[in-house]
């Protein structure tokens, strides 16, 4: 999971696998997925026990709602 | 498993840890902050990162290597908060949600580009992007978390 500067450059990456062509996300939507409401309460004394459980499910929904279903 | 109340309280001890020193505390620390005997504190550890798989130990340790979003191992995710680059985020991902550990500061992730090396530059406040260089920064996922998983190297 790495940020390149451009498309361009992450399939210039001798790792590049040609499967992960759906595996390229905007910043925005990267920051929108990592931003959803369980991630906002790491600091929380009962983050593990209440909001970690969530997170899953909730990320689910986000990928959903940018289109991206694949996990390939 | 151990206590839920008392496996928050270790999670909350390492995380907090991590974003006030920019290091994970060892079992034998959280133990003593906790009030358990050593020993408890280490199988609690094991308990912990149990419940939160996306993190781990160094294999065959007891030592805390990933409790995302940051790294206890350095990564090329530099994370620098009030010109302190203390922290390394555990991936180019988790890098963007580092920014919720530090409420109302800006928080900068710096990294080589793993094609060409030049610098990849991101700045975020409170959840929102303010600055990005190169402006066509993205995000690459090289394996997915279906059949096409194995090991993480991406990491």
């Amino acid at each position: 999971m790495n940020l390149f500067r451009s498309e361009e450059h992450a399939r210039r990456w001798p790792a590049f696998q040609p499967r992960a062509e759906e595996g390229f996300i905007t910043l925005a939507a990267l920051a929108g997925f990592f931003g959803t409401e369980t991630r906002r309460h790491m600091l929380d004394p009962d983050y593990l026990s209440t909001w970690y459980p969530r997170r899953a499910a909730e990320r689910r929904a986000y990928l959903e709602q940018i289109d991206k279903r694949s996990p390939f | 498993m151990a206590d839920p109340l008392l496996m928050d309280r270790m999670f909350q001890r390492i995380m907090r840890g991590l974003v006030e020193t920019g290091r994970a505390p060892h079992y034998a620390e959280l133990a003593r902050a906790l009030g358990l005997p050593v020993e408890e504190g280490r199988r609690l550890l094991h308990d912990v990162m149990q419940a939160y798989p996306i993190g781990w130990l160094h294999p065959d340790t007891d030592y805390i290597a990933s409790f995302p979003p940051l790294n206890n191992l350095p990564t090329q995710y530099r994370v620098t908060v009030r010109g302190a680059q203390r922290w390394f985020a555990q991936c180019g991902f988790e890098a963007t949600s580092v920014t919720w550990l530090f409420p109302g500061e800006t928080v900068r992730i710096d990294a080589p580009c793993l094609d060409c090396g030049d610098p990849v530059t991101v700045e975020m406040r409170d959840g929102r992007i303010v600055w990005i260089d190169p402006p066509g920064v993205i995000g690459h996922l090289n394996y997915g978390f279906g059949p096409s998983r194995g090991r993480p190297p991406f990491l």
